[in-house]
């Protein structure tokens, strides 16, 4: 593997590491960052991705990313935190069954989609490998771990973070299969954006939520 | 018989066993520099060893046969395990054909579990403390360990850490794969927590926060003498393992009469180990105990993650 | 054509218009708009717009008009409705907005060329419909709202995988030239089947239909019948399109009868109507799913003709329901007695719609059902054809029996207070009687 590779998969492995990071927080405050942490991750791979291939959509894949999922999605959310207080306690998160469980999900996740369905897929040409399709577990395991993550809390900040990080999951995977149209990728960041904003007005009322016994059934 | 391997076995055996406790006297020394202190002498824990020698063994009455004799079974054990992996010299010696790197890793759990078992058959109660916490925590620690000594061979195909050193050498790059930089993270991590270092267990005077430590309290005189030059040897089968196969390959000599440079080269890696884990002591503060299981769970995550993304990535 | 493309642009930004009155008359001016809409989209049918950015076939111009009656006749609903709130989550001038952008969101999705513009469509539709459920805030209209923003937001994902696994293979996110392409290999079938899943959280689909029922019972009634009606018709459209890509009959008509299944089997222990409801508009859809995904002129046949009566009427129960809350301030099926008596015009129309929806001769839904198993049948899928049928008629005797409890046990008095709410809640009611006896006679008249 030459030295662009190793890159590519470092990051991308990055980005699977930050989603643990993300789910044995109880900090909303950090979690929050953490997803920005990871929207640049997915950002900085854009840009590797343009200078590769000389192409000028993926830079401005990059920049969209950066301004939309790194910046505003984190201004949106935290400014629905509560003043006076800079963090909020999640409460108790016992860490290593749920990460056990995520690493079970993540196994059956991969090994199944993975082997039965890709194995047709090209990716770009400047990857060594461009036949092996690898470097897609990454965004697949991703993307369980977003469902885990929105299954397995209470908080409303949390699964907003979930769905923020199936969305970032999906804009990885599309990088490395090949340039959706601009105004395609625009469109579904515009709608991200704006559904974190209607979900912020939603979390303003309720903060946790316990089964009902009306909507039972 | 190859008078080279002959010396060579000799060396790496006496090595081990003989400079084992000096690390952790360097590190005591420096850490008593650091917290401004004048500290114990770095040969303090050879004298510790002399004095308990020549004390009288005491045995509670209601310990098993199993107490008496464990000690010497976990020297051997960790002697066997020195000559089976690459903790001085970097090729094969006599003996280490006895077993391959997954049987050190399991002869590690042997261990772990006879101590176990001798402490809780002297049925004293502050041993069962001990012994509690060692289980609880040992079902992450075990695998971790298991699967980082597996990681091992995801990049030479083969379990001979033999291969993965002399593979890590010629190939620079290899080193920044992704199962190699993580799998070290992991066992930098277990690394921790089998030594009994903060912030996973203080020893010495505070023994609420035992978790090793506290399986030794019955022990006294000459077992209890064996008991820490096993617990020292272990500390440095795994520091070197973690040194020579995970962080640093380079270094080491393996043809005649060289092999001797590696002692001065071992223990200046050593140095390097024991300042990383310096700074670590000094800053952090000890965890909690139910934070221990989420940190070990935090190792346990890396080993296996990286482990199948190793075989998933070319 | 121009014009055609003329017209397609006006009908969907007509709603918009409305917006612009936001300050002053918006009610007004949304149910003019809704009536010029209307008209516009039965002019449809004679220009059709070019097949560049706006694909239009015959049954997409149904669909429109579709959206836009029970669009027209849930504005006009909910300038009375709206009056008895107490606890207004939102102000009425931001429920007729976020109303209309209701609408131009499901007429986007349906016009549109595209399919990442079709998923753009639905979670817009998401994102719009969101704050209509909070419209009487209470603990439980806020948890259902949350429900149904993140339930269907994470499934509507999945969908996207598909979108950009149909683009990797084909090269063109365009609906007309996918249709005709025909492309036959494995990432098209994983494509597709990950549509089901995605596509299918908004249409009702077994696993993940969780959302459905919490959304349609709490939210206010002329908004369940916009879901129930149009919201969930407009999705099956997308997934419709998505399947006809690579048709993979088996799979999409096993989901269907489990749906099926499921559906009637929650409707048994219903204690509230507007779930009972629910969970009708479920088995609905997937009945209406079979009858696409069996193919065949007879299944879309059937499949369209359900779907248009199953608009109507399932727009009049929930107008009904309305009426009943709104009158009488309760929302459990046991504590409500004598409907008949104190309410006629709303017991004729829940009676009526309730037939309808659960495929009651004459109503049109019956012929769509019937239209439907024939083609299951013609397809030798005789097991999936004994489910169907069993579990219709469980869910007939189950929905028919509650209403009939609620209308008939016993006396009141007088209640109906507002004329308007039961007036459009029976024309709603008729409808499907009416589409049944047009087909009817239209039947025999062809043949």
């Amino acid at each position: 593997m030459n030295y662009i590779d190793s890159v590519v998969y470092l990051i991308s492995s990055l980005t699977a590491i930050s989603a643990f990071y993300i789910q044995g927080q109880e900090f909303i405050v950090s979690m929050i960052r953490g997803q920005s942490v990871q929207s640049l991750l997915i950002a900085v791979l854009a840009f590797i991705i343009a200078w590769e291939e000389r192409s000028i959509d993926f830079f401005i894949l990059g920049a969209l990313i950066i301004v939309l999922r790194a910046f505003l999605v984190n201004y949106f959310l935290q400014k629905r935190i509560p003043k006076q207080k800079s963090y909020i306690y999640e409460g108790r998160v016992s860490l290593s069954y749920l990460f056990l469980v995520d690493l079970i999900f993540i196994v059956i996740s991969v090994f199944i989609l993975y082997s039965i369905a890709f194995s047709g897929i090209v990716l770009h040409s400047f990857l060594e490998n461009s036949g092996n399709s690898s470097v897609l577990v990454f965004p697949i395991t991703l993307f369980f771990q977003g469902l885990f993550l929105i299954a397995s809390r209470r908080t409303t900040f949390t699964q907003i973070i979930g769905y923020v990080e199936e969305e970032n999951s999906l804009v990885l995977f599309a990088m490395f299969l090949l340039p959706i149209p601009i105004i395609i990728e625009t469109s579904v960041f515009l709608d991200v954006l704006a559904l974190v904003v209607i979900s912020s007005i939603v979390v303003l009322e309720k903060f946790t939520h316990e089964p009902v016994e009306e909507l039972r059934g | 018989m190859d008078t080279n391997t002959l010396v060579e076995t000799l060396t790496q055996y006496f090595f081990v066993i003989l400079s084992a406790p000096l690390y952790g006297g360097i590190l005591g020394k420096l850490k008593a520099m650091i917290e401004s202190r004048h500290g114990p002498s770095i040969f303090q824990p050879y004298y510790d060893l002399w004095k308990l020698f020549r004390k009288v063994t005491i045995i509670p009455a209601d310990s098993g046969v199993f107490f008496k004799y464990i000690p010497y079974v976990l020297f051997g054990i960790y002697s066997l395990i020195a000559l089976i992996i690459p903790v001085l010299i970097p090729v094969p010696i006599y003996f280490t054909a006895s077993g391959d790197f997954l049987s050190g890793a399991i002869l590690f759990s042997l261990a772990a579990f006879l101590k176990t078992a001798a402490a809780m058959n002297s049925g004293s109660n502050y041993v069962t403390l001990g012994a509690s916490r060692t289980m609880s925590f040992n079902f992450l620690s075990e695998g971790t360990l298991i699967t980082v000594f597996i990681a091992v061979s995801l990049l030479t195909a083969t379990n001979n850490p033999y291969t993965t050193i002399a593979f890590l050498t010629s190939y620079f790059l290899e080193n920044l794969s992704l199962t190699h930089i993580f799998s070290t993270l992991a066992f930098f991590m277990l690394f921790f927590y089998e030594t009994g270092k903060i912030p996973l267990e203080s020893s010495g005077l505070q023994e609420l926060g035992m978790i090793d430590e506290g399986l030794n309290y019955e022990y006294s005189g000459k077992l209890l003498a064996v008991a820490k030059w096993s617990a020292y040897i272990k500390q440095y089968l795994l520091g070197s393992v973690l040194l020579n196969v995970f962080l640093i390959p380079w270094g080491l000599f393996s043809t005649s009469p060289l092999f001797l440079l590696d002692i001065p080269v071992m223990l200046a890696k050593w140095m390097i180990l024991i300042f990383i884990v310096l700074i670590v002591e000094t800053t952090l503060a000890k965890l909690r105990l139910f934070r221990v299981m989420d940190y070990l769970a935090i190792a346990f995550t890396f080993s296996i993650l990286f482990l199948i993304f190793g075989e998933v990535i070319p | 054509m121009i014009a055609g493309n003329l017209l397609a642009i006006l009908i969907l930004l007509i709603p918009g218009f409305a917006g612009i009155f936001y300050r002053s008359r918006i009610k007004e001016m949304s149910v003019a708009a809704a009536a010029i809409d209307l008209g516009l989209s039965v002019i449809m049918y004679y220009m059709r717009p070019q097949t560049g950015f706006f694909f239009v076939q015959n049954i997409t111009v149904l669909f429109i008009v579709m959206v836009l009656s029970v669009y027209l006749l849930s504005t006009v609903y909910s300038t009375r409705y709206l009056k008895g709130t107490e606890n207004m989550g939102i102000r009425e001038p931001t429920y007729y907005l976020l109303l209309n952008l209701f609408t131009i969101s499901m007429i986007f999705s349906l016009e549109v060329n595209n399919y990442g513009f079709m998923w753009v469509g639905i979670e817009a539709t998401t994102i719009s419909s969101a704050l209509l459920l909070i419209t009487e805030k209470t603990e439980t209209s806020l948890e259902a709202t949350w429900r149904y923003i993140i339930i269907v937001s994470a499934g509507v994902t999945f969908a996207f995988i598909s979108i950009i696994l149909i683009y990797y293979s084909l090269g063109t996110l365009s609906v007309s030239v996918a249709i005709a392409m025909h492309p036959h290999s494995k990432i098209m079938v994983l494509a597709v089947s990950l549509a089901l899943i995605g596509f299918g959280t908004k249409v009702g689909v077994f696993p993940v239909h969780t959302w459905l029922p919490d959304a349609h019972s709490e939210a206010p009634s002329p908004v369940s019948a916009m879901f129930s009606g149009v919201l969930l018709p407009t999705a099956l459209y997308v997934l419709y399109e998505v399947y006809e890509i690579e048709p993979i009959r088996q799979l999409y008509v096993w989901f269907a009868v489990i749906s099926i299944v499921a559906a009637s089997i929650f409707i048994g222990y219903q204690t509230r109507y507007k779930r009972m409801f629910a969970y009708s508009t479920m088995e609905n859809m997937n009945l209406a799913l079979l009858g696409l995904a069996a193919g065949g002129l007879l299944g879309i046949t059937g499949a369209l003709l359900l779907l248009i009566s199953h608009s109507f009427g399932k727009a009049g129960a929930f107008y009904s329901s309305g009426n009943v809350l709104r009158f009488t301030g309760k929302k459990n099926i046991a504590d409500l007695s004598g409907l008949g008596t104190s309410m006629p015009y709303t017991s004729a129309s829940m009676l009526m719609s309730s037939l309808a929806v659960t495929g009651a001769p004459p109503f049109g839904t019956f012929f769509g059902e019937f239209l439907i198993l024939s083609d299951v049948l013609s397809l030798h899928m005789y097991a999936q054809f004994i489910i169907v049928i069993i579990f219709l008629a469980t869910a007939f005797i189950s929905v028919n029996y509650n209403v009939t409890g609620m209308l008939f046990n016993g006396k009141g008095p007088r209640n109906e207070k507002d004329k308007l709410m039961s007036a459009v809640s029976v024309i709603s009611a008729v409808m499907p009687l009416f589409i049944g006896i047009f087909y009817l006679v239209v039947y025999i008249e062809v043949l």
